[in-house]
């Protein structure tokens, strides 16, 4: 229940409009009891014959009068109860994506997104559901519930007894079976997430599939897995389909009571026949509550459980976030110091150790190493997505955990290894995060990311739309568009991680001239597997299961004759003997 | 219960869905048609059953509760008295009468005593003399149980029917739609992203099982319920019956109307939800952008103004509803106080009885509340045919490699051993206007290697992409042993080669399985050699599992150069007789890629091989290398021979110097 504190301010907020929603409710539930009293005049009369037209003619009226007042307030509540509802899912939609994007790098590590995915539309909706219908139907439940139970003891006390028997076999029925309907209902959505997950593969791996001639034996392993999927509704359904025969068997039951012991009462004088026909009315009336109890509580369980789900993650502090006493900053004055930094992932896998790097203002470093070798893991340390297990990173000789957050990341613009596009415009790609909106900006960033060139042949230029509707870019066109989007931020700290990894040696070439011409005014940071690269740079590391195994200039480590010079005589061996 | 994850769903406003698409869907469910109607007998039986439960309690009622008299008289007042008939030859109702002389009146075998005096009566008396009513009513509730129990026991077969016929319908569905996409060319691959297909696979399937379950057997129930009321009302008593329809043409209306401006809120709230959900799929899969570009106030502020559309939107669609149901609520009541009018005049007029009247008033509930739920069924069907709509454009793509047809007249020729491979002319483009590959015409003899070489985008893997025939010359043929490569199966064509691919996609399963797929006829022996040749050998021995070794998606202990050699092991399993490579671009460290190339070379060891290098070093041991430029072959020969001529190959490996 501690989660509630999540949508108490939405109660808070909207007390008025849910206290008159309620209160619509309950009129129409009273006025909607009023209709068999009503019908129960009429009969009473009319079996002894004690009534004439007109008089009937204003029971009539009493009933349409009725109706039109009910018709009135059910529309409050409607709007009242459920647009409340509505805009408690807003709410807390808002909330979970501003909260997500809170979160640091590492919790993205270990959640998947179709889980993220699956909190943000089916828990926000069971929530919507427990707090729209849910109560709207806890109240009718036990207002409508209470008081035909009320009507039924002021005709009968026995009589009414009789008729509730079933109820709690109804009530305990409902629970139980809902218990056991959940457990095969999350079965069921087990077996459609493998199902989805092997079609994905399927269409990812189709030229494989064509290639090798696989498609009648994936399309029998999908036939396979489909059909589990349909024992495992078969089985739910099961369930399922003898829970609503079983509120209606029950209920119906409770009619077959009436009638025997009503009956009887009435031939015996004990009841009069409009009491015994208003006592069948009430019973309908009855059946309703009787069924919504056992949904209501499975609805509510389930909208508490998405509530605790939701709470777990908007609870979840931010593991890298501004420290209490964080520093603003606003240029970088000097260097930037890795001292005796060691980090280490959530499993324990020890990714950097001992790192201890010291790069002036203005500076290039080149990071190279065999893959696995902790490059990327030690960019991602300097904007601080993901924070050091040891040692220390400086810049202006502030410890990075005490700069604040925005600031220190405001002074890097940051190219990483998988270029993310999001659907929208080249143009919205590039310009991401800048204020800037002049044209020549743009064609210079592009320029300088040899981008243009491309982008011009577009039919659309940079208006051209990517991702899911728009065209299909290769590797390289979504490399250069990071990249440009990297370089439409002046920023006095570059990193680049493996830019030239997807374009031919040409482009390549073209970018690491843009890189150069940057040096000495940006203190540049590059991972490359292309040695060429990083050549020029003021300091190249090498790096080997974490640790920096050399570290000099070009010059240096090519006497030093080590992974370095090896990998660089490699390379141009290929290259010079491609020469001759 | 069930939830759509449709996450994946396109933004077009769809058209209003209309009868058609009922129509294309009807031959899904005809091989079902005996369960279907089996289910719907089942469905029109519960509807009677439910249907006669307020007829038996008027029976009850009109019989032995409170019994009609042939004999009710006028009094002096003019107004009905309701008397009760007893039969004076039974001695204990004639001992019985005698006690009460006065409120007794006799006419020949029969007393009649009004039923306000009934209470002057002692209660013994009473019992006594309503014995038959009694027994009367012990048999109906007999009768009353009997039929909810077969209304219990019909409703769950029928939905344990309907759901066994709704799944296997949705399952052929899905199989036919998997099926087709699977034998879309890989030019519609390109076209839509894979979460789009999975979700048409999937989710829009899914959407449809409420259709297939409960829509079309409760259409039925509900007709069944209003024509079987109509009827009941008017054989009651259809004068008071055609009265209480007075409020049918209103009803009628105003259902259209609703049906209208749902239809439009649904939709605007479907678009809706599919954009959130898009917006928020990527705002996950982009943190780290959106983080290190400080742009997640923007995001925040953009993705808030779609969340309050949607809201605004569920609003519009509350207030349809809101004003829908209250509407058919009153309607109902409206002729609940016609009946009561118009047939508590008949009743004082004699005309029906009050068992009648009560059966009247129970059935006309009834026949409101399917009218009620066709909202919801509305909302039903109009997600299902959203979905039955995108499904179908796929099943309508015929975006196909055209297959040669055999017939009794034409026999595809068999591939056996490829000798050659010819292109004449060839020229290829994705779109119409923009040419790939111009004019080229090449021949590979058996066991020769080719390098094709070029810039990116200068067609190297489309002209891979036209001999596994993935596309179609827009002009000229390529022949395989003198023979159209169209003239062959795909699948015979495919058989003979083995393509490794830049992405080493591996499918979630063994690593065994991943190897041989699906041959199972791979011997010890066979597996050690391929295992060895394709420098996998190290690989399975460091996992515990070793061949066994579970592959899937973020749980692979495997580096992507040690995947790529699991690919070759792929290859090797065939024993094809084409190799087709397309490189890797990316550098892996330095040492797998030396095991990924000496693998490569095994492989490549008296085969025929086709590879698009991106790397010289790989070109230098081909036999031939062709240059392509701006879809031309501009320059052909070794690797000497093209570095004497200092043309464009020259220039190329100057450039990967500097």
């Amino acid at each position: 229940m501690k989660s509630l504190y999540l949508i108490k301010p939405y109660f808070v907020k909207n007390r008025n409009i849910i206290l008159f929603g309620l209160f619509c409710l309950i009129v129409v539930d009273m006025l909607q009891l009023f209709i068999p009293r009503i019908i129960k005049w009429a009969v009473d009369d009319l079996t002894l014959f004690q009534i004439n037209l007109k008089q009937l003619l204003y029971y009539a009226l009493y009933i349409v009068g009725v109706s039109v007042i009910i018709g009135f307030f059910r529309y409050g509540w409607r709007r009242c109860l459920i647009g409340m509802s509505r805009s408690v899912e807003q709410g807390l939609r808002n909330s979970l994506l501003d909260h997500i994007q809170t979160l640091s790098a590492s919790y993205f590590d270990k959640v998947k997104t179709g889980d993220l995915m699956a909190h943000a539309t089916n828990d926000i909706q069971h929530i919507r559901m427990a707090m729209g219908m849910g109560m709207v139907a806890l109240t009718d439940a036990i207002v409508l519930g209470s008081a035909s139970i009320c009507f039924m003891l002021y005709i009968n006390k026995l009589l009414t007894l009789y008729v509730l028997i079933p109820m709690p076999v109804i009530v305990l029925g409902t629970r139980f079976l809902s218990k056991k309907m959940h457990r095969l209902y999350q079965e069921v959505q087990g077996s459609f997430a493998d199902l989805t997950e092997a079609v994905r593969e399927r269409f990812a791996g189709i030229r494989i599939i064509k290639a090798y001639n696989l498609e009648k034996q994936e399309a029998s392993r999908i036939n396979t897995i489909s059909k589990n999927y349909i024992n495992k509704n078969l089985r739910l359904v099961k369930n399922t389909g003898s829970f609503f025969p079983m509120l209606l068997f029950f209920s119906n039951i409770s009619l077959a009571i009436v009638l025997f012991l009503g009956g009887r009462q009435t031939i015996t004088l004990a009841i009069t026949p409009g009491d015994f026909v208003a006592f069948i009315s009430y019973l309908g009336l009855l059946t309703w509550p009787m069924m919504a109890m056992g949904w209501v509580i499975n609805l509510i369980q389930r909208g508490r459980a998405s509530l605790d789900r939701i709470n777990n993650i908007l609870s979840m502090k931010p593991e890298i976030d501004d420290a209490t006493d964080a520093k603003s900053i606003k240029q970088i004055k000097n260097n930037i110091i890795f001292e005796n930094v060691s980090f280490s992932y959530a499993d324990n896998t020890l990714a950097l150790s001992d790192i201890d790097i010291k790069l002036k203002r203005g500076a290039v470093l080149g990071i190279i190493g065999p893959q696995g070798s902790g490059k990327t893991t030690l960019l991602n340390l300097i904007p601080r997505l993901f924070d050091v297990s040891s040692g220390q990173i400086l810049i202006n000789g502030i410890n990075i955990s005490r700069i604040l957050l925005r600031d220190l990341r405001s002074l890097i613009s940051f190219m990483p290894q998988e270029p993310f596009l999001f659907a929208g415009s080249i143009k919205q790609n590039i310009m991401l995060g800048t204020a800037e909106t002049k044209d020549s900006q743009l064609i210079s960033a592009a320029e300088k990311a040899a981008l243009y060139d491309t982008v011009r042949l577009f039919p659309k230029g940079f208006d051209t739309i990517v991702g899911e509707k728009g065209i299909v870019l290769s590797g390289g066109q979504k490399q250069r568009i990071a990249l440009a989007r990297t370089l439409m931020h002046d920023r006095p700290i570059m990193i680049l991680d493996d830019p030239v990894s997807q374009v031919d040696m040409e482009t390549g070439n073209l970018i690491i001239k843009t890189v150069k011409s940057m040096a000495g005014e940006k203190t540049v940071i590059i991972v490359s597997h292309r040695l060429s690269a990083v050549r020029f740079a003021d300091l190249i590391i090498s790096l080997d299961k974490g640790r920096i195994v050399e570290s000099g200039t070009h010059e240096h480590l090519m006497e030093n004759n080590r992974y370095y010079a090896k990998t660089f005589r490699l390379q141009e061996i290929e290259e010079e003997f491609n020469a001759n | 219960m069930r939830t759509d994850f449709g996450y994946f769903e396109e933004k077009q406003l769809g058209k209003p869905y209309d009868m058609k698409m009922l129509k294309r869907l009807y031959p899904f469910t005809r091989p079902y048609r005996l369960l279907v109607s089996g289910s719907i007998m089942l469905v029109v039986l519960i509807a009677f059953l439910d249907l006669s439960l307020p007829y038996v309690t008027k029976m009850a009622i009109d019989r032995y509760i409170v019994p009609q008299s042939a004999s009710d008289m006028a009094d002096a007042s003019g107004s009905e008295i309701r008397n009760l008939k007893v039969n004076v030859l039974e001695p204990e109702t004639r001992e019985i009468i005698s006690r009460y002389p006065d409120i007794f009146q006799i006419s020949g075998q029969e007393a009649v005593i009004e039923l306000k005096n009934l209470s002057q009566l002692s209660k013994n008396d009473l019992t006594e003399l309503r014995k038959k009513d009694f027994n009367g009513l012990n048999i109906i509730t007999a009768v009353f149980i009997c039929i909810i129990i077969f209304s219990f026991v019909f409703n769950f077969l029928q939905v344990i029917l309907m759901e066994y016929t709704g799944q296997m319908i949705m399952h052929d569905l899905r199989m036919r739609l998997f099926k087709h996409i699977q034998e879309l060319s890989v030019s519609f691959f390109t076209k839509n992203p894979v979460g789009r297909l999975v979700t048409r696979t999937t989710n829009d399937i899914q959407n449809m099982h409420d259709l297939f379950t409960s829509v079309i057997s409760f259409v039925f129930k509900d007709l069944f319920l209003l024509t079987g009321i109509t009827l009941a009302l008017l054989w009651i008593n259809w004068k008071l019956a055609l009265v209480s329809f007075s409020v049918l043409p209103f009803v009628v209306f105003a259902s259209m109307y609703f049906s209208t401006s749902a239809r439009d809120a649904f939709r605007t709230l479907r678009i809706k939800i599919a954009e959130i959900n898009t917006r928020f799929a990527e705002t996950i899969e982009g943190i780290k952008i959106l983080q290190i570009f400080l742009h997640e106030r923007e995001n925040y502020l953009s993705f808030k103004k779609l969340n309050h559309e949607h809201y605004m939107a569920s609003m519009q669609q509350i207030h349809v509803f809101a004003i829908f149901m209250p509407v058919i609520e009153l309607l109902g009541s409206i002729a609940l106080a016609v009946v009561i009018y118009y047939g508590g005049g008949s009743m004082l007029a004699g005309k029906i009885s009050l068992g009648s009247l009560v059966a009247f008033i129970s059935y006309l509930k009834m026949f409101f509340r399917p009218i009620r739920d066709i909202a919801e069924k509305y909302n039903i069907l109009q997600n299902a045919m959203a979905s039955a709509e995108r499904i179908f454009l796929i099943l309508d793509n015929q975006e196909k490699i055209q297959q040669p047809v055999a017939d009794s007249g034409y026999k595809t020729p068999d591939l056996k051993k490829i000798q050659n491979i010819v292109m004449e002319n060839v020229s290829f483009g994705y779109t119409e206007d923009e040419p790939v590959l111009k004019n080229i015409s090449l021949e590979i003899h058996a066991g020769e290697t080719i390098a094709i070489v070029g810039r990116t985008g200068s067609g190297k893997t489309s002209l891979i992409n036209l001999i596994l025939r993935f596309y179609d010359p827009t002009s000229g043929k390529i022949t395989i042993n003198g023979i159209n490569i169209k003239d062959f199966e795909l699948s015979s064509l495919r058989s003979k080669t083995a393509m490794i691919m830049q992405d080493p996609f591996l499918f979630s399963g063994t690593i065994l399985d991943n190897i041989i797929q699906g041959q199972n006829n791979i011997s010890r022996q066979n597996m050690e050699f391929i295992l060895e040749a394709s420098n996998c050998k190290k690989i399975i021995e460091r996992l515990p599992d070793g061949l066994n070794t579970l592959l899937y998606e973020g749980g692979t202990s495997l580096s992507s150069g040690e995947r790529q050699l699991i690919s070759m092991a792929r290859a090797f399993a065939r024993n094809p007789d084409l190799i087709i490579l397309d490189e890797a671009t990316s550098y892996v460290d330095s040492e797998t890629e030396e095991k990924v190339r000496q693998a490569l070379y095994s492989l490549i060891k008296k085969r025929t091989s086709i590879i698009v290098a991106h790397r010289l070093s790989t070109v230098r041991h081909a036999d031939r290398i062709m240059v392509i430029n701006k879809g031309r072959i501009i320059e052909t020969g070794t690797h000497d021979e093209l570095m004497k001529k200092k043309g464009f190959y020259f220039k190329l490996n100057q450039l990967q110097l500097s």
